[in-house]
């Protein structure tokens, strides 16, 4: 679960990590007023969840109460769904720098990412200049000592109070770290003030979804997905994503499905949601077919292959709701694995036609995705 | 000699009252697992499918020596059981509970290693030598997908394994051991930590990787064969070659990361390194042909 800034920059407050004064807005008069509060120039920062805010327009540097109302209002405007506005000061800054601690893999330890370089893309940093980035491996057992904080700041070239402030602040981020079960933890910029701050310019923090659980108050809302089925799929336990093309996936098994979709692009189809009810969700085909249908699909394409997941529970689900739902796209189907042979007598009772490839079904369904268009486009044509 | 698990090890299971624990256990002895032991806190003096439980790992090794865990135990009680376990001196361990917090996944890899202990999984259907024994979840009624061979497998997905393995299988080849590393960023063990192990086992001729996006362990993969730790015919198939930037695919392990974990950039490793890439899962048993007799025109001609 990735957090707003917002919410990241409370987080870090509370463990000591020093953040600009702030107040959150919901509109435009609302930004105005809190712009005023915070004293001119002050900053107005879209809450969305996505990379490039600065490029993409949903930061501005605005000097008057007016103007705060003005940009407020198109940002509000805009067709980046923004709902929240974090009006934040305007801070002196002397330089920025980057800092982050995340999860490496490979070594299976943490690890310190920093460059003296802040406020650009660390991903595009990384492919252009790798050599830019310091790395401080992290065991978790161990955790960040002193010095290894320390190693960092001093390697930033940074001096003096200055080094020290922010081998401080690398452990509050550690602290971060830890107790919010995080996948990254990410301040920049990291602003180093022209009267000798440090001051978190900006702050991501993403939660493992694994430990919500125990990550009291951390219950995702609308707004934290890019669309309502997203959304409702979330709260049923259903992995979806959300895409613009022709046919619902509905399948079993993460590495399945996924290879599902790669099928469906290389026969020059298109999806329009990745679905996977297996494991836990082997018996909620009929939620999951409601969900596929919210996309008007051209196609619902079901592919399994379970061990656990049943075949017969599935097709037994996939029956009630084709009977329920009453889709009017067409189905492809393509059910193996436990229960199999009685899931294909209840697909065939139930009008489908079982296939037994996943790179038939793929075809058929890229085919018959295909037709619902040209069809879709005579149609037009003739009204 | 299999890999990881073989009739003679003695296997027990954490977790083997639940649901799960109690069926799957019954379908491990079928399968030709030595089952000695079940663990379940409270449930000491029962048996599951003719197997004592104890209250702990401690007391059942105390009367039954185990070679093996095998962990049908939710993911939030995961760390604690492979610790454990590993207390008690257990060193190989297979965990399927998908969901284990990341910071968890990273104690549970840290702890192994430092015990000289192999985690396979989590998020994983286990492992399995057809026709010898099985750790996990496996079909126990198609032999279509399982059917004893020379074919190593290695994979990061349980249902893309039932879906490639049938291919190897259409193709006339069987499987000689099956490890599921899982699908987590941080598995227990990764895809290279087995290589010595296949390259070793006699029962062994070639090795199919299904991975897919994310992480490094493809390419580790090919660096254990450019570095000739790994020297029989390997050929991988990949899922996520078309999935979109930034997308989660599935399992928590599928995802880009900083430009890296492309199957663009695990393709073009793999084929450096002299391994096949079959670009659908219909394509493996051709390729695995292929591969299998290459290698032995090679042996011809020396």
């Amino acid at each position: 679960m990735k957090l707003h800034e917002h919410e990241a920059k409370d987080v870090f407050a509370k463990a000591g990590i020093p953040v600009p004064r702030s107040l959150l807005a919901a509109d435009a008069e609302g930004a105005a007023r809190a712009a005023v509060a915070i004293g001119f120039p002050c900053v107005l920062k879209a809450q969305v969840l996505r990379g490039g805010r600065g490029k993409a327009g949903l930061i501005k540097l605005v000097k008057s109460e007016g103007e705060a109302r003005e940009v407020a209002a198109s940002l509000f405007a805009g067709p980046h769904e923004v709902r929240k506005l974090l009006v934040e000061e305007a801070v002196a800054i002397d330089r920025e720098v980057y800092l982050s601690i995340t999860v490496d893999p490979a070594s299976a330890e943490a690890v310190v990412l920093a460059c003296a370089e802040g406020g650009v893309e660390i991903e595009e940093l990384a492919a252009r200049a790798p050599g830019k980035i310091l790395r401080e491996r992290v065991r978790l057992t161990e955790g960040l000592l002193p010095y290894r904080a320390r190693n960092v700041a001093y390697a930033l070239g940074l001096e003096g109070d200055i080094a020290k402030k922010v081998a401080s602040l690398l452990e509050a981020l550690w602290r971060v770290f830890r107790a919010n079960d995080a996948e990254l933890a990410e301040i920049n910029p990291l602003f180093i003030t022209k009267s000798g701050g440090v001051v978190a310019g900006d702050g991501k923090l993403s939660i493992d979804d694994n430990a919500l659980f125990r990550q009291a108050g951390r219950e995702p809302g609308r707004d934290y997905y890019d669309s309502d089925a997203a959304f409702e799929a979330a709260a049923e336990g259903i992995p979806y994503l959300q895409f613009d093309g022709d046919i619902s996936l509905m399948c079993a098994g993460a590495g399945l499905t996924t290879v599902v979709y790669d099928l469906i692009v290389d026969e020059g189809g298109s999806v329009a949601n990745y679905l996977e009810f297996g494991g836990p969700n082997y018996k909620k085909a009929v939620r999951a077919m409601e969900l596929c249908l919210k996309n008007k699909p051209k196609v619902i394409l079901i592919v399994t292959f379970g061990t656990i997941a049943r075949a017969d529970i599935m097709a037994e689900g996939i029956t009630e709701a084709i009977l329920k739902l009453k889709p009017s796209c067409p189905i492809v189907a393509c059910i193996r694995g436990t229960g199999e042979e009685k899931a294909v007598e209840m697909l065939r009772a139930a009008g489908l036609e079982p296939l037994f490839d996943t790179e038939e079904a793929v075809r058929k369904a890229v085919t018959l995705a295909g037709a619902a268009r040209v069809a879709g486009a005579a149609k037009g044509a003739v009204e | 000699m299999s890999i990881f698990i073989d009739r003679q090890d003695r296997v027990l299971v954490q977790g083997i009252t639940g649901g799960e624990g109690s069926f799957w256990t019954k379908h491990m002895i079928d399968l030709g697992t030595t089952v000695v032991a079940g663990v379940t806190p409270g449930k000491e003096g029962q048996l599951v499918e003719g197997v004592p439980v104890f209250h702990t790992v401690r007391r059942a090794v105390a009367e039954r020596p185990a070679d093996a865990a095998m962990l049908f135990v939710p993911p939030r009680f995961t760390k604690d059981a492979v610790f454990e376990a590993l207390d008690a001196g257990i060193k190989k361990i297979v965990t399927i509970a998908d969901g284990i917090p990341l910071h968890e996944a990273l104690e549970i890899r840290a702890a192994a290693v430092s015990c000289g202990a192999r985690v396979i999984g989590g998020n994983t259907s286990g492992v399995i030598s057809p026709g010898r024994a099985m750790m996990g979840m496996f079909p126990f009624w198609i032999d279509r997908v399982y059917k004893p061979g020379r074919i190593g497998v290695m994979t990061r997905s349980g249902s893309l394994t039932n879906e490639v393995t049938a291919m190897v299988v259409r193709s006339g080849f069987g499987v000689s051991s099956l490890i599921g590393v899982g699908g987590d960023p941080v598995p227990g063990t990764r895809f290279a930590e087995m290589l010595p192990d296949f390259q070793a086992d006699d029962l062994t001729d070639a090795v199919v990787i299904i991975g897919e996006l994310g992480g490094t362990m493809e390419e580790e993969v090919a660096e254990a064969m450019r570095d000739l730790v790994f020297r029989k015919p390997v050929v991988a198939f990949l899922g996520g070659r078309n999935a979109p930037k930034g997308k989660r695919m599935g399992h928590a392990g599928a995802i880009v990361t900083g430009g890296k974990g492309t199957v663009e950039g695990k393709t073009a490793a793999l084929h450096a390194a002299g391994a096949l890439v079959a670009a659908r899962p219909s394509q493996v048993g051709e390729l695995l042909r292929e591969a299998l007799e290459g290698r032995n025109h090679k042996k011809e001609r020396t």
